[in-house]
């Protein structure tokens, strides 16, 4: 061969091999290396600062009030006995104290019987955005400023990236939209970025008394004569706007992916009225209406992730009483997530992961502030219990009745989560590569 | 030697033939104002916050002011919502949908397309047509009987370059 053939053909092969991930119709940039384990994964962001000794070690009240009670209060998600005194976590049935009726166990086997857990992890974060921040993206999120998207790419944006996803594949179903929930669908990094972000939807004013002023009585236009005509007119003025401005950044749907959004609201608004919307037995405010609206939205949409984040938990800061109510309650509420994917999803029904981890634990030692039972509240500040987090999870694929680490033996980190998920749709590799997860975490399946 | 004396002449008639050509330029002027061929209006790179958005559509469309509550709730609603194009269009569609939307009836459209379209864009956009956006919008209402005001309307106000400013 020639040196100038020689050349010639070095540079085309380069050329090629640089352009050709860009040129992928799914935008993936790397080859998939791993088989699926699962078609779809619920993430639950089990969030707004859980101590582990009111859930996973089950003390009740005997790791933070000094009263001998101990027992079970997240008993569809843990193994163990509910507590059976100075029960204050319940509802409250009429002239009886305030929550001392349970919530009735929903599933026959506990999601720890049905899959594995991690007991004990460790939460790179102490701080709510910071420890969110870690469980969407896998990276530490030190340099991390509140009221900015992430600074690193989010699983969301790995998952459309790497596998493909269109964008009303992948959900994030906030509790609100404070504390910069709304951000955390995508991040702001230049190589992903909110092209590649997750449908957010805060269902709690999406759907609540806002929604039902701003968006129930929207026009539905006909596909052909009324909906054609806006959508040519709308292109012609995009690209001519495009011509001089780039491209429009921000969450994009395609346009039938837009009417089946919109299709959506409308039906939501429809149920909301008609009293058709799917609910936990145990009742529809807080973190329950938000896991509600993630099954409403699973229904339809059947996505390849959802994740959902939980928060009345947080209460801790000046309520204990009532945060052992929230522990309870979120329990309930996901217990009843996963029994309402296995029986009205089929279509997810039997395939579907379901992940959750606290995103921080809180203080080992209370504040001052008293409830009405006169027991301490407890902040994360960051002290070592603010550290301690456990991570559940099941589903096809997924050990059954496993338990990983101790409370002596501590194994995992909550960045984990993202590798966990790539794993799960096999592209943890692509992740890995793209270097942006912290140091040091695993797939929780290669924890085992 | 005559060689070199027909040599000699060449380089001296190119020279002068050079010389004589090089004339600078002269910039004629017909009295026209000079005009910047550029659109300068068209380029908008900053993107309207949630709040100018809503309370530049809702005067836009209802020709008044929005209230302080109505702005502040769809703000909320506009920020619960991730992909804020297709909720901006939800929230149009809801505007044309109670019935106080101002706009020309479908006569007055169609009697004078190009005054409607010239004051669509100067309405929504703040700035005049180009002759091949004011033909696109002529051609395509006139081939389109189903066209009305209120379409014409949702396609500006949900279009990209409503976003901005």
């Amino acid at each position: 061969m020639e040196r100038r053939e020689f050349v010639k053909k070095v540079g085309l092969t380069a050329a090629g091999s640089a352009a050709f991930p860009y040129i992928l119709p799914s935008g993936r940039l790397f080859a998939k290396t791993n088989a699926e384990l699962a078609d779809h994964v619920i993430y639950v962001l089990f969030a707004g600062g859980v101590r582990q000794q009111e859930s996973v070690l089950q003390q009740y009240l005997s790791g933070s009030q000094g009263v001998d009670i101990g027992g079970n209060i997240m008993y569809n998600m843990f193994n163990g006995t509910a507590p059976d005194k100075k029960i204050v976590y319940g509802t409250t049935p009429t002239n009886e104290p305030t929550g001392s009726l349970p919530i009735p166990k929903l599933l026959t086997n506990t999601l720890q019987s049905q899959g594995l857990l991690f007991p004990e992890v460790e939460a790179v974060n102490g701080g709510h955005y910071g420890g969110l921040n870690s469980l969407l993206t896998g990276s530490r999120s030190t340099a991390q400023g509140l009221k900015v998207r992430p600074n690193s790419p989010t699983i969301f944006e790995y998952l459309r990236r790497h596998r493909g996803f269109k964008a009303s594949d992948v959900w994030f179903v906030g509790s609100g939209i404070g504390n910069s929930f709304p951000l955390l669908n995508s991040s702001n990094h230049e190589m992903y970025g909110t092209e590649y972000g997750a449908n957010f939807v805060a269902p709690s004013i999406t759907f609540g008394n806002e929604g039902l002023d701003v968006l129930s009585n929207a026009k539905v236009y006909h596909p052909d004569e009324e909906l054609e005509p806006i959508q040519k007119m709308r292109e012609f003025l995009n690209n001519s706007f495009r011509i001089k401005n780039g491209e429009v950044q921000g969450i994009r749907n395609g346009e039938d992916e837009k009417e089946n959004i919109k299709k959506f609201v409308r039906e939501m608004f429809t149920k909301k009225q008609t009293g058709g919307l799917a609910r936990p037995p145990a009742g529809s405010s807080g973190d329950l209406n938000t896991l509600a609206y993630a099954a409403e939205v699973m229904k339809y949409f059947k996505p390849k992730i959802t994740v959902v984040n939980l928060t009345n938990v947080d209460g801790c800061h000046g309520n204990f009483s009532g945060y052992l109510r929230s522990l309870h309650r979120a329990d309930h509420g996901v217990g009843w997530l996963w029994d309402y994917i296995q029986k009205e999803i089929p279509e997810m029904a039997g395939k579907t992961i379901m992940l959750a981890t606290p995103e921080c634990g809180r203080n080992l030692n209370p504040n001052p502030i008293q409830d009405e039972n006169d027991w301490y509240g407890y902040d994360h500040s960051g002290d070592a219990n603010t550290r301690r987090v456990w991570s559940l999870m099941a589903g096809p694929n997924v050990p059954s009745n496993m338990i990983v680490g101790s409370e002596s033996n501590q194994i995992g980190l909550t960045t984990d989560n993202v590798l966990t998920v790539a794993d799960i749709f096999g592209v943890k590799d692509a992740v890995l590569n793209a270097g942006f997860v912290n140091p040091g975490s695993k797939s929780l399946f290669d924890r085992i | 030697m005559r060689i070199f004396k027909n040599k000699y002449l060449i380089i001296i008639g190119v020279a002068i033939i050079s010389l004589a050509s090089c004339k600078k330029d002269v910039i004629a002027t017909y009295d026209v104002n000079d005009v910047d061929i550029e659109d300068k209006s068209l380029i908008k790179d900053r993107s309207k916050s949630n709040k100018q958005f809503i309370s530049i559509l809702y005067t836009t469309l209802h020709q008044k002011a929005i209230s302080s509550n109505q702005l502040i709730r769809t703000e909320r609603v506009i920020e619960s919502f991730g992909d804020k194009a297709l909720i901006n269009e939800v929230i149009v569609s809801n505007y044309m949908n109670n019935g106080n939307v101002v706009m020309p009836t479908n006569d007055e459209m169609r009697t004078d397309l190009d005054s409607f379209i010239t004051d669509t864009y100067k309405l929504f956009f703040v700035r005049i047509p180009t002759e091949i956006e004011k033909a696109f919008f002529v051609n395509y209402i006139e081939a389109n009987p189903n066209i009305t005001p209120e379409l014409v309307y949702t396609a500006f106000a949900s279009a990209d370059e409503y976003q901005f400013y």
